[in-house]
């Protein structure tokens, strides 16, 4: 075979209305697809789009890494579609779930509600076992009646069991017993167990993110065999790789197993290429900000992306590390409208994809900010998708008009209005979520993405006080890019509660020695599927406090250190005085978890987008709205942009999936990497 | 320049984000557990006329509309840039602190030698020295016990610390390093939210800020009137109790809630005297004062999430707090656990509320939260230390279109529990069961929330059990338009065994190695009638094991056998027994109770206690009542006059001296 093959790489991320698929090589990317998706089998859309691949004359069996991206399992969770799940607890425990952390989601909500618990309490099982906090057994498992209870679970139609027992991260021999009983007499279940899911101390969300695992796994494994057989079938020969909710990637075979780890992987490919993006143009600090039609959402790289174990999905919190990213807002189909006291609102109701903004024309009729974004002149008839997706503006205008008469303002200001509403309703999320993670947004850039995002995200900038604007040069697809650029990576956590000074000599080196060959069998693992690698790597950290405190600090300790607990204490020591200026050298400190994070980079190509049109000396020009003002605004191609030269917002860049808005303030150039950096002039 | 109603919305959201970063960074900074768990703090911004026109909804406590800023304004006439007023006195700041472990900050911002606004921030700082550690008990009968009071002073004056006052306050406390480090967060918080205000102003000028925080307090206010208007001119009466204290009787908030056109009036006429226990309320009788107002915001809110959080929300709040009551204490009564009463005037006021529209409200929740803590010895280090076992509150009330909800009520809905496994790591205690409780909803239409189970055995010698903050052991979580009242609290120690004990509070319980603590809270009240309730519903309750099969049939008339729905006989059943549908169902005790102890003669006995010297009315009072209760039996009916006299007869056998 020919020699090129070594290097095609494929990225795939089904998304809610698309499946975008990104091919790249060795020099860069090759080219970026949209398919519709398709929600009834997802498999379907990945096929269609390496039917298209086909059709553009790629040879699919040149293709040796295939990484994809779904929604499939957080849809599962938030629709509440998955299958009937038994749980399995310690005796006297059966309410764990229902007894949550105790507080509502709404505490000034008289008709607010508890989220429901995944598995009813008639499905949860009480076990007579018990394993104290020490590890120690104080009761023997007695597994008499058991299978009873399973067969009537099996005639209820219960297909997937979790199991979380008492201190099983301490000791899982229960918890292992009991899940080879099941498996050897009843294989038909679908199992998880919590020392292996996540064996960190805290019932709730151990035996919480185990039944998540068992209630969207029967599906995923389904979907993923589906998927597997549709690929072959299409001569694709790469195993089949899935993103995860921590911004890595694993065999799909893996993501079968635990697919508890891809919740969040959507939105954490997207950060992951925003990542990629800002070690090309060589940026530390970038706020990532993704808009499409329904949300807006945002996450803070510095170096690498920001990760948190306190992440909710839906009604729940997931405490497997994930990259942290955060809804602000409305999107693009978020609707305008008068409260009773006349007071102009945008959202939360959104007009989503379907029915879409009024000026898309495919039956929606009240106001979005989209239709704002029309009447101010952001975008003309023919400008998305070439054409094949016309914007109505007429019918814009007369969904705005209506809200207009009842304010007393014209077209034109009623949309500069929303658009301002929408711009002060992000800031009012985005600057409270910047001092929650202690960001200073005027030392970052931001990266706009989504369908929206290259729409408003200079807006928002000038508002939070950001002046370095970059839009990559595929904005709509960089999920997908994200996948293609990925590495193998796996974290792992063992609860120690313990304070610094009961450690024996060579404990700490033990425990994460564990840890790490546990990781390094993992990466071995995934590697065998054919992944290449260029390196393998480990990072340590112990979630510390001082005694008797409520949370912890997560430090990160480097490998010669870990006996060395003087130089830990002191790490401890440095972080505890930045964050909250208090020094407290005499107080005893403990460590609650040592995580370990496995890393194994995978071989990958230049990040280069080639582009196929010609630098234009001359652009038109369109009267737009903004600021209360019309104005000239240069309208361009955004791949007509000569590379390097320096241009005077305001503008408006076109493009295949989205549109640039530049406002007046700023400057802007096409990078040699085909991204657009927008620049604020000073004063 | 947007239109003015585009610039409100737009206002709104700028002024609620100072207000939740200031809040974020708070959380951020703050050391103590108190920051992080339970979120106890609260950042402000607060017009120059000294009202709340921001206040945090994400992070922090919620529920302090209605603080009374004004007067501490007032009391400084040099306000300068760099300023920073701390207190935590509760018969010093009019209202504002009401018991001493929250500790305020305040700060001006000035604007061209101006002061345009303040910013204004609490804790709940873990200590405030006193009696006990943690400073809270409700057996300390003077704030003199509860700990260091400061009256408001200047901690900086432009921008200078003063380190003197400082460490007065610091020395004082238990934990000095972790106050510092919460004080140290308040003021990074203050810092950033003064920064923001001031760009604010810069960005849209004086004159527009000035427009804007007005805009947005009407804009609340507007939309409460219209809340009000919904509901009926009128005067509904509501009344609940706090359990007996030691004298063997209850204590009573009563409320006669006035709507008119579009304002409220609370008269709490009739409630009884303050209290010896630490549970007194120091509101120095404020208007729409912010421990009386909860329950009204949180139903305007329930009905209308776009209300701005603001103190506009109670400018139409006029109440009557009687001087010397429990709801508005003299000098120097207790006040650390006033959080068991201020709950209870929730009930009241949603009660009153419900009189009013009965289509909206729902039945009583569990109507407590308390915390039970351990002091025992800890297996390392052999010192003895104080640990939470868990906070447990109940369930909430049934609401008219849905079930209350199961552990956990909307009064304390910001509480966060402790996995049982950091408690066991922590604590010398085997945790048995920690869990809902069977049949512990008042049943109905709609059912109220289950409540809560918590057995645990100690493991270690002379280990003190306390449970702070407990109340609802006598009088019933009331159900609603036919619903039944939920179940009491029960606590055993040692239950099922030989030496089973109940006990009927846990102020302190000393327990040894092996022995158990089990204890049940309550639900929350029902609402309609249970035999309109679905069977479906009740068996999936009977599936769930919340209910029994025995209480299907008894309360629903709903017969399940062999796990399936006897439906004829059901239907039988329910056309049978026709059962009374009271407005409220209030259960045994306070039946018992009012059946002598009527309203008209708790009032008279409140009324005529008033008139007595504040330190003789706890003696009066009692010796009143046993006359009074005296004089009924005998079938007569007791006046004002009568009541008078009798406390002319204590007087004069005591020597009292008016």
């Amino acid at each position: 075979m020919s020699e090129h093959k070594e290097q095609l790489r494929l990225g795939v991320d089904i998304g809610g209305t698309f499946t975008d698929l990104l091919l790249a090589d060795r020099d860069g990317v090759v080219l970026t697809l949209k398919t519709p998706s398709v929600p009834k089998a997802p498999e379907q859309a990945v096929i269609n789009g390496l039917t298209e691949l086909k059709k553009r004359g790629i040879d699919l069996t040149d293709i040796n890494v295939f990484i994809h991206g779904t929604t499939l399992a957080v849809n599962t969770l938030i629709e509440r579609k998955g299958c009937r799940t038994a749980l399995l607890v310690t005796k006297g425990f059966r309410d764990v779930l229902e007894m949550r952390r105790m507080r509502l989601e709404n505490t000034i909500d008289l008709y607010g509600d508890k989220v429901l618990p995944l598995v009813p309490r008639q499905y949860v099982l009480e076990i007579d076992e018990r394993i104290t906090v020490d590890g120690d057994i104080l009761q023997e498992m007695n597994l008499d009646g058991l299978d009873a209870q399973l067969e009537k679970l099996i005639a209820d139609g219960v297909e997937a069991i979790g199991v979380a027992f008492l201190h099983a991260y301490k000791n899982p021999v229960h918890e292992k017993k009991i899940k080879e009983y099941i498996q050897q007499k009843y294989p038909q279940f679908y199992i998880s167990v919590s020392s292996e899911i996540w064996p960190q101390q805290k019932e709730y969300e151990r035996t919480l993110v185990t039944v998540i695992n068992s209630y969207i796994g029967r599906k995923m494994k389904d979907y993923f065999e589906h998927l597997i057989v549709g690929c072959t079938s299409m001569g694709l020969k790469a195993s089949v790789l899935s993103t995860m909710s921590n911004g890595g990637i694993m065999t799909a075979e893996s993501a079968a197993q635990e697919p508890v780890r891809t919740l969040l992987s959507g939105p954490a490919s997207g950060v992951i290429g925003a990542t990629r993006i800002a070690q090309q143009i060589g940026i530390d600090k970038v706020i990532t900000f993704d808009m499409g039609g329904t949300s807006a959402d945002i996450a803070v790289i510095n170096k690498t992306a920001n990760y948190s174990t306190e992440n909710k999905i839906g009604d729940f919190p997931v405490i497997i590390p994930a990259i942290d990213v955060t809804a602000i807002g409305a999107g693009g189909g978020s609707i305008a409208w008068l409260d009773d006291s006349g007071i102009l609102k945008v959202g939360p109701q959104s007009a989503g994809a379907d029915p879409g903004p009024v000026a898309y024309h495919r039956g929606g009729t009240e106001p979005a900010l989209t239709d704002a974004y029309v009447c101010l002149g952001f975008m003309s008839k023919f400008q998305l998708l070439d054409g094949e997706m016309e914007i109505f503006p007429d019918e814009a205008a007369a969904a705005l008009q209506k809200l207009a008469d009842k304010l007393d303002l014209d077209v034109p200001e009623m949309a500069q209005s929303i658009v301002d509403v929408a711009t002060a309703n992000m800031y009012a999320n985005f600057i409270p979520l910047m001092a929650k993670n202690g960001v200073d947004p005027r030392e970052y850039a931001l990266l706009a993405f989504g369908g929206a995002g290259p729409v408003h995200g200079f807006m928002l900038a000038r508002e939070v006080g950001i002046r370095k604007i970059i839009v990559p040069a595929t904005p709509g697809t960089l999920c997908a890019l994200g996948s293609a650029f990925a590495d193998l990576k796996q974290d792992y956590v063992f609860t120690t509660y313990k304070r610094m000074d009961e450690f024996a000599e060579g404990e700490l080196t033990q425990v994460i020695d564990r840890l790490r060959s546990e990781g390094a069998a993992w990466i071995e693992h995934e590697a065998a599927s054919g992944i290449e690698l260029v390196s393998t790597s480990y990072e340590y950290s112990l979630d510390m406090r001082f005694v008797g405190q409520a949370f912890e600090l997560k430090v990160m300790i480097p490998e010669d250190i870990f006996e060395d607990k003087e130089a830990i204490f002191e790490r401890f020591h440095t972080l505890y005085k930045t964050l909250f200026g208090v020094e407290m050298k005499d107080a005893m400190v403990e460590i609650i978890n040592v995580r370990v994070t496995a890393i194994g980079e995978t071989k990958k190509g230049a990040l280069r987008i080639r582009r196929d049109a010609a630098p234009q000396k001359s652009f038109e020009k369109r009267r737009i709205y903004f600021d209360h003002k019309y104005q000239e605004a240069t309208v361009a191609p955004r791949f007509s942009l000569e590379i390097g030269k320096r241009y005077t917002g305001p503008a408006i860049l076109t493009a295949y999936d989205t549109t640039i808005f530049i406002p007046p303030e700023f400057d802007y150039y096409c990078d040699e990497h085909m991204n657009i950096i927008g620049e604020m002039r000073d004063e | 320049m947007n239109n003015k109603k585009v610039f409100t919305e737009i206002f709104k959201n700028r002024v609620q984000a100072i207000a939740e970063e200031m809040a974020n960074v708070v959380l951020r900074t703050g050391f103590t557990a108190f920051v992080k768990e339970t979120g106890d703090f609260g950042t402000y911004l607060i017009s120059k006329e000294g009202e709340t026109f921001a206040s945090p909804l994400d992070a922090g406590y919620n529920l302090s509309i209605g603080l009374p800023v004004k007067e501490i304004i007032a009391l400084f006439d040099d306000w300068a840039e760099g300023d920073v007023v701390i207190f935590n006195d509760a018969y010093t700041t009019y209202g504002l602190a009401t018991h001493l472990p929250d500790v305020y900050l305040m700060k001006p911002v000035i604007v061209d030698d101006q002061v345009v606004a303040f910013i204004m921030s609490f804790i709940h700082a873990s200590d405030v020295g006193g009696r006990v550690p943690g400073s809270v008990s409700v057996t300390s009968y003077d704030i003199y016990q509860e700990g260091i009071r400061l009256a408001p002073v200047k901690l900086y004056k432009k921008g200078v610390l003063q380190k003197d006052i400082y460490d007065i306050f610091l020395n004082n406390c238990r934990i000095p390093e972790q106050n510092n480090g919460d004080i140290n967060a308040l003021m990074s918080g203050m810092y950033r939210g003064e920064e923001r205000v001031k760009e604010l102003i810069e960005k849209y000028g004086l004159e527009e800020f000035y427009e804007g925080v007005e805009s947005v307090l009407s804009y609340a206010e507007d939309r409460v009137r219209n809340l009000i208007r919904e509901f009926p001119d009128g005067k509904y009466e509501f009344w609940d109790y706090l359990d007996p204290d030691e004298d063997g009787y209850p204590i009573r908030i009563r409320c006669a809630l006035e709507i008119k056109d579009g304002d409220v009036y609370l008269d709490f006429d009739g409630t009884d005297i303050q209290s010896r226990k630490a549970i007194n309320m120091a509101t120095m009788g404020q208007q729409g004062h912010y421990m009386i107002v909860p329950a009204l915001i949180r139903y305007f809110r329930t009905i209308d999430h776009q209300i701005p959080w603001n103190s506009g929300m109670v400018r139409m709040v006029k109440n009557n707090l009687p001087s010397g009551s429990i709801l508005n204490c003299e000098h120097p009564a207790s006040v650390g656990a006033r959080a068991a009463t201020f709950i209870r005037v929730m009930d009241v006021i949603t009660g009153a509320l419900s009189t009013a529209r009965p289509d909206a409200l729902p039945a009583a929740g569990c109507g407590q939260a308390c915390i039970i803590s351990l002091s025992a010895v800890d297996r390392v280090s052999g010192k003895r230390k104080v640990g939470v076992i868990q906070p447990i509150c109940g369930g909430s009330g049934a609401r008219p279109m849905k079930d209350g909800v199961d552990g956990m009520d909307f009064a304390v809905g910001h509480m966060r529990n402790v996995p049982v496994e950091s408690t066991e790591a922590d604590m010398p205690v085997l945790v048995e069961h920690y869990g809902l409780r069977k049949d512990s909803y008042g049943h109905g239409r709609y059912r109220g929330g289950a409540g809560v189970e918590l057995v645990f055995r100690n493991l270690s010698p002379d280990t003190i059990v306390s449970a702070r903050n407990m109340e609802r052991n006598e009088f019933q979580p009331w159900g609603r338009m036919g619903g039944t009242q939920a179940s009491l609290a029960l606590i055993y120690k040692n239950e099922g065994k030989e030496d089973q004990l109940q006990l009927h509070s846990l102020d302190e319980v000393r327990v040894q190695p092996g022995d158990t603590i089990s204890f049940y809270s309550q639900g929350g009240g029902g609402y309609g009638d249970a035999f309109m309730r679905p069977a479906s519903d009740v068996k999936r309750d009977c599936d769930n094991e919340l209910l029994s099969v025995e209480a299907a049939k008894k309360f629903y008339g709903v017969c399940i056998k062999d796990g399936v729905v006897a439906e004829k006989e059901t239907e039988e059943y329910r056309r049978n027994n026709a059962h009374d549908l009271p407005e409220f169902s209030f259960g045994d005790y306070r039946k018992n109770f009012e059946a002598l102890w009527n309203d008209h003669r708790q009032l008279i006995l409140t009324h005529a206690l008033y008139s007595v010297p504040i330190n003789f009315r706890g003696y009066v009072g009692n010796m009143l009542r046993k006359k009074i209760e005296e004089k009924v039996r005998k079938g007569e009916e007791v006046n004002a006059s009568d009541v008078q006299q009798m406390i002319s007869e204590i007087n004069a056998g005591a020597a009292l001296q008016q």
